[in-house]
């Protein structure tokens, strides 16, 4: 019950930090910061993979309807949904998962969270941006958002944790 | 029948998958071209007010600025107004004239959300069809076009910005009077391009774009901007124009929407013309 209330506030929190806040930062040269793939990355990690999907997908279609993007959000969120166990498996320590409650700064190593969370944000920022530009000619625009983005997303989303995710007092 | 039973338990995550991943799409490529509800976009009544309350605290921020944009425009009408002039010949400055048939009707907006460096940059104005704002509306503020209205509901309205790919307003050289389609190349917010110039009009650095009003959505004259540069297109024997926007989009907040009061016999007029027979 805790957790499903803590998920539900993050929900919601992520939304509108994204939709009202991220989206409106513009730094030029293309970079755009996406923080809402760290709620994704933070979803409990045995939850159901329809459950994570459906989750996903009214999260993407949340911030797209405040910023005008008619799905985009929510299709390039799906896909981190579907890929997340894949990639989970494929990144598993040498004991498994066993006593992790949260993929978060404090329960993982540090560069176990920099190879998943940066693939991660590599995949759904290549995918957003693919489809947004949507044109074999302007790849290397495609590129080139990706490319500078992804670091911007990664250091936010770092900071988001430091600051707001409490640390475990046994460690 | 249990081979595909067992077929779709196989895969039914990725089934789910691609159901929700076609949902996104469909809805992104639809609604790019034509919207047709206006309850998954900003100009819907619950994300209209998310973004009035986020414009109430930040639309502080530009106040100085836009003031004083707004009175240096209430000083350029202010000249035009009738006190402002020296009757010479007494009886022959009229206000009220026949000779002057009213065709535009400008409306005053607020953007309350806009982006720009999006592909497709939308703005969001505070007002909707109960103001009197219907689709295909012109959208410009005092120093420069802004876009068409793109979908609209009771009090909101959402504008494709001159920031988008397939904005296709008709536009020209002051100058010359060559005239051409405004295109937006995606990259710099400042600097947007015109296509459909022949190359063997002499071209300018410098010389101002307006509107030409053919469509109909803008009346003619309405400033773009300057032309920066310009190169032949290879293997075609057209211009490749650039040209610097006169509005900086990065900080508009203030805007017109403009009602044309003869549009519809405009329309009605041209869709006589008969489509062409030989091919």
């Amino acid at each position: 019950m805790r957790i499903f209330i803590i998920h539900t506030l993050r929900f919601v929190l992520f939304l509108f930090a994204q939709a009202l806040l991220f989206n409106q930062l513009e730094i030029g040269f293309g970079i755009q910061a996406m923080i809402y793939p760290l709620f994704i990355l933070l979803l409990p990690y045995n939850i159901n993979i329809f459950l994570s999907m459906l989750i996903a997908f009214a999260l993407g279609f949340g911030i797209d309807s405040i910023s005008n993007t008619y799905g985009l959000h929510a299709s390039a969120a799906v896909l981190l949904a579907y890929l997340r166990p894949i990639i989970f498996k494929t990144f598993e320590p040498r004991d498994g998962y066993e006593d992790t409650q949260e993929m978060n700064f404090y329960e993982m190593p540090t560069s176990w969270l920099l190879s998943v969370f940066g693939l991660m944000l590599l995949i759904h920022h290549f995918w957003f941006f693919t489809l947004e530009l949507f044109k074999l000619n302007e790849i290397g625009f495609i590129l080139q958002k990706t490319i500078l983005s992804v670091p911007v997303s990664l250091i936010v989303c770092i900071l988001i944790q430091i600051v707001f995710i409490r640390k475990p007092s046994n460690k | 029948m249990r081979n595909l039973i067992a077929f779709f338990k196989r895969f039914r995550v990725f089934l789910v998958f691609a159901v929700l991943q076609g949902l996104a799409l469909s809805t992104y490529f639809t609604y790019l071209n034509f919207p047709r509800a206006q309850y998954l976009t900003s100009a819907s009544i619950v994300n209209g007010q998310i973004l009035t309350i986020k414009n109430d605290v930040t639309k502080h921020f530009n106040l100085s600025y836009n003031n004083y944009k707004l009175q240096k425009e209430n000083i350029a009408l202010r000249k035009r107004l009738p006190q402002s002039f020296i009757p010479i010949q007494s009886n022959i400055f009229k206000i009220d004239d026949t000779l002057y048939h009213q065709q535009y009707e400008y409306i005053a907006a607020t953007v309350i959300n806009s982006t720009f460096d999006k592909r497709n940059n939308y703005f969001t104005l505070n007002i909707g069809s109960s103001q009197g704002i219907k689709r295909k509306m012109g959208v410009f503020s005092d120093k420069g076009i802004v876009g068409i209205v793109h979908n609209v509901s009771d009090h909101f309205c959402v504008v494709k910005s001159v920031l988008t790919e397939a904005i296709n307003i008709d536009v020209m050289i002051e100058s010359t009077g060559a005239f051409g389609l405004l295109k937006w190349d995606g990259g710099n917010p400042k600097i947007g391009s015109i296509s459909g110039i022949s190359n063997d009009m002499k071209m300018k650095r410098w010389s101002k774009i307006v509107t030409r009003g053919g469509s109909g959505i803008f009346p003619r004259g309405l400033t773009v901007g300057i032309v920066s540069s310009f190169k032949p297109v290879e293997a075609k024997p057209l211009w490749d124009i650039s040209f610097y926007y006169s509005e900086d989009y990065r900080k508009i907040q203030r805007v017109y929407v403009i009602k044309n009061l003869l549009k519809y016999e405009q329309k009605e007029l041209e869709a006589q013309i008969p489509p062409d027979t030989e091919e």
